[in-house]
C-alpha cells in the first residue's frame, strides 16, 4: 500500500543525497582531472571536474619510475599472502569454535575476544616483533596482525548459522571434520568470505603505520609509504622555488595527483564487484554473535 | 567423577583435529597478543636495550609519576578527547540523518547508487585521503583557496592554523566514514513493521509526522547503543589520521595519545614512558567501557561488552 506521489519533501530529499554523493566522489574526480592536465591549467588553478590540455606526461613519469613499481610488487605480495593467511586462520578459528559442544569452548573463545579490550601496545608489540626476527621483513607487515577479532565474530555467526543436519549426515557417513569444513561449510559461507576477504585486502592494501614502524630497507617500501614520502617529502624541496621551480612543482602536483590515482584505482577496480556483499557482511556482524 | 573424567578425555579426543586446527590460531594469538601483554611489565622498568625485558631492573611506579607531571602527556589527553568529541559531534547526528533520508528513497537504483558513493571513501587509505586534502585545502596551490583568491578574497590556512585545523581533520574524518557509519542504522531501517507505516498513512500522518513517530523510536535503542560506543572509545584514536594530517605548525593541537606514544616510544626510543602511556590508556579504556556497559543496561539496552 505504498504512495506512488512524490512531494516535495521527496524532491529535496533526492537532491540533498545527489549533492551528498557529488561530495563524497568529487576529490576523486579532481585528482583524476589533475593528473592529466597540463602545467599551465594547473598552475593557474582552472582545472575542477574536467582535464584541460589532456596529457599523459605524468602518467608516464609516474610509471618509469622503479621505485612505484617495486613498492607496487611489495603491496601486492603483502596484501595477497596477508589476505590469504588471514583468511586461513579467521576461518580455522570461527569453525572451531562454532562447535557447540567443544570442551573448553568458552575459555579459548574468551582468550581471542579479551585481546579486544586489553593490549600490550605500541612498543611491547614492536620489541615483541623484533625479537621474533620480523623486522625489516615483508611478514613484519602481515603476520602480526593477521586475525581481526571482529572479522572472527562475524564469521563465527555465520557459521553457527548453517543448518546442523547438513554436517550431521557428512559425520555420519564419516566424513572428518576438515572434510566438514571443506566441503560443506566453505561453499555455504562464500558472501562472508568475500567480504572478509575484502576487508582483510583493504586493509593490507592501505597499511601505512606498520611499514612505517617495521620496514627500513628501501627495497621493502610499499606503496603507501612510496605515495607518502612522494607527495610531502616534495612539497619541502620546492618550497622556495623560482620560475623553473616553479615549472617542477606544478608537474610534481600532476604527478602526485598520478600517484594517488595510480594506487588507488586497484581498489576501485574491485570494489563493484565485491559491493553486494559486504553490506550484508556488515549487518551480520551488528548482529551480536 | 572417574567416569565424568573419561567422558571428558572422550570427547576431546574426539575433538582431537579441531583442537589441530584452532592450534595455529592459539599460537598466532600467543606470540602476537599475549607475549606483548607480558611486555607492559617495561612500564615499571627502567628498560635497558642491551638487558631486554625481563632482565632490566624494576623502578616501580617511577615512570607513571614521571609522565604524570609531563605538560606533554595531558596536551596529548586533551587534544584526544577534543578531537574525538568534535567528529562525534559532527558524524553522529549527520550518519542518522543521511540514513534516514537514504531509508526514505524509493527508487531503488538511485538508492543503490548512492550508497555505493558513499561507502567508498571508507576503503580509501589515510595517505590517499591527506594528498587529496592538500590538494583541496593547501594555503599555497589548494583548489579551495585557487578559488577564494579568484573571488578576491583571503586565503584559509585550513592546514597550518589551529582552529581551522581541527576544521579540516573533522571534515576529512566525516567525509571518509559518514556513509560506512549509515549500514548499522539501514540495517536497523529495514527491521521497522510496514504495517505501522500503513495504519499512520490511513490515520493521515504527514511523512513527517511518520518519521518522528514511528521511524526514530523503532532505531532508538541502536541510536543509543551506537553513541555509548562511540562515547566509550573517547580515550582512543587511530594512529594514521592525526599522523599524516598533523604538521609542525599545528603540533599543538595535533599531537593525540596514540601519535604521541609513536613519537616518544620509536622515534626517541623511550620505551619505557611510551609503554607507560599506553598502559594508562588501556586501563582508562576499560574503565570507561565497564562504565558504559553498566549505564547501557541501567537504562534498559542490551550490553556493549
Amino acid at each position: 500500500m505504498k504512495t506512488k506521489k512524490i512531494s516535495a519533501g521527496h524532491v529535496i530529499n533526492y537532491i540533498l543525497l545527489s549533492i551528498l554523493a557529488f561530495v563524497c566522489i568529487y576529490p576523486f574526480i579532481n585528482v583524476l582531472a589533475y593528473s592529466v592536465s597540463g602545467y599551465n591549467a594547473v598552475l593557474s588553478g582552472r582545472v575542477t571536474f574536467y582535464p584541460i590540455d589532456f596529457n599523459l606526461e605524468a602518467y608516464k613519469q609516474i610509471l618509469g619510475k622503479t621505485q612505484i613499481w617495486m613498492a607496487m610488487k611489495n603491496t601486492v605480495v603483502v596484501t595477497i599472502l596477508g589476505t590469504l593467511l588471514s583468511l586461513v586462520l579467521t576461518i580455522l578459528a570461527a569453525f572451531s569454535l562454532s562447535r557447540k559442544d567443544l570442551p573448553g569452548r568458552s575459555f579459548l573463545t574468551g582468550f581471542i575476544l579479551f585481546t579486544m579490550y586489553f593490549s600490550g601496545g605500541m612498543i611491547p608489540t614492536f620489541l615483541t616483533v623484533k625479537s621474533l626476527g620480523l623486522f625489516d621483513t615483508v611478514f613484519a607487515l602481515f603476520v602480526p596482525q593477521s586475525i581481526n577479532v571482529f572479522n572472527f565474530i562475524v564469521m563465527r555467526t555465520f557459521f553457527k548459522n548453517i543448518p546442523e543436519s547438513l554436517e550431521e549426515a557428512a559425520r555420519i557417513d564419516g566424513a572428518s571434520y576438515m572434510k566438514v569444513l571443506i566441503n560443506i561449510i566453505l561453499p555455504l559461507s562464500v558472501p562472508i568470505i568475500a567480504t572478509m576477504g575484502l576487508f582483510y585486502a583493504v586493509g593490507y592494501w592501505n597499511t601505512y603505520f606498520d611499514a612505517l614502524i617495521y620496514i627500513q630497507k628501501p627495497e621493502l617500501y610499499t606503496l603507501q609509504l612510496t605515495l607518502r614520502s612522494l607527495l610531502f617529502g616534495e612539497v619541502l624541496n620546492n618550497s622556495g622555488a623560482n620560475v623553473e621551480g616553479i615549472g617542477t612543482q606544478v608537474m610534481s602536483q600532476s604527478l602526485k595527483m598520478a600517484t594517488v590515482a595510480v594506487s588507488t584505482v586497484p581498489i576501485l577496480v574491485v570494489y563493484p564487484w565485491l559491493q553486494k556483499y559486504f553490506v550484508k557482511g556488515v549487518m551480520l556482524g551488528s548482529v551480536k554473535g | 567423577m572417574r567416569m565424568y573424567f573419561e567422558k571428558t578425555a572422550k570427547k576431546v579426543w574426539g575433538y582431537k583435529w579441531v583442537y589441530l586446527m584452532l592450534l595455529p590460531v592459539i599460537t598466532y594469538y600467543v606470540l602476537f597478543k599475549y607475549v606483548p601483554m607480558y611486555g607492559v611489565t617495561i612500564a615499571f622498568k627502567d628498560y635497558n636495550v642491551f638487558k631486554g625485558i625481563t632482565e632490566s631492573p624494576w623502578c616501580g611506579i617511577d615512570v607513571f609519576r614521571k609522565l604524570f607531571k609531563s605538560k606533554n602527556f595531558w596536551n596529548a589527553i586533551r587534544n584526544t578527547l577534543m578531537l574525538n568529541m568534535s567528529t562525534l559531534l559532527v558524524s553522529f547526528p549527520l550518519t542518522i540523518i543521511v540514513s534516514l533520508m537514504l531509508n526514505e528513497v524509493r527508487s531503488r537504483h538511485f538508492k543503490k547508487i548512492t550508497q555505493s558513493v558513499l561507502y567508498l571513501p571508507h576503503f580509501i587509505s589515510w595517505v590517499v585521503v591527506t594528498g587529496i586534502a592538500s590538494n583541496l585545502f593547501s594555503m599555497t596551490n589548494g583548489s579551495i583557496n585557487r578559488a577564494l583568491e579568484n573571488m578576491g578574497k583571503d586565503p584559509i590556512p585550513f592546514m597550518s592554523s589551529n582552529g581551522w585545523w581541527i576544521v579540516t581533520f573533522v571534515i576529512c574524518n566525516v567525509w571518509k566514514e559518514i556513509g560506512w557509519g549509515t549500514i548499522i542504522y539501514l540495517a536497523a531501517l529495514t527491521g521497522v513493521d510496514e504495517s505501522l507505516y500503513e495504519a499512520a498513512y490511513l490515520d493521515g500522518a504527514t511523512q513527517f509526522q511518520r518519521l518522528i513517530y514511528i521511524t526514530l523510536p523503532s532505531i532508538k535503542s541502536v541510536i543509543v547503543t551506537m553513541l555509548i560506543l562511540q562515547i566509550s572509545k573517547m580515550m582512543s584514536i587511530g594512529l594514521d589520521a592525526p599522523l599524516l594530517l598533523g604538521n609542525k605548525k599545528v603540533a599543538e593541537v595535533s599531537e593525540v595519545i596514540s601519535t604521541y606514544t609513536y613519537r616518544l616510544g620509536i622515534e626517541k626510543a623511550k620505551y619505557s614512558d611510551s609503554t607507560a602511556i599506553g598502559l594508562f590508556q588501556s586501563l582508562i579504556n576499560i574503565i570507561i567501557l565497564f562504565i558504559a556497559d553498566k549505564f547501557a543496561k541501567a537504562i534498559g539496552e542490551d550490553g556493549i561488552i
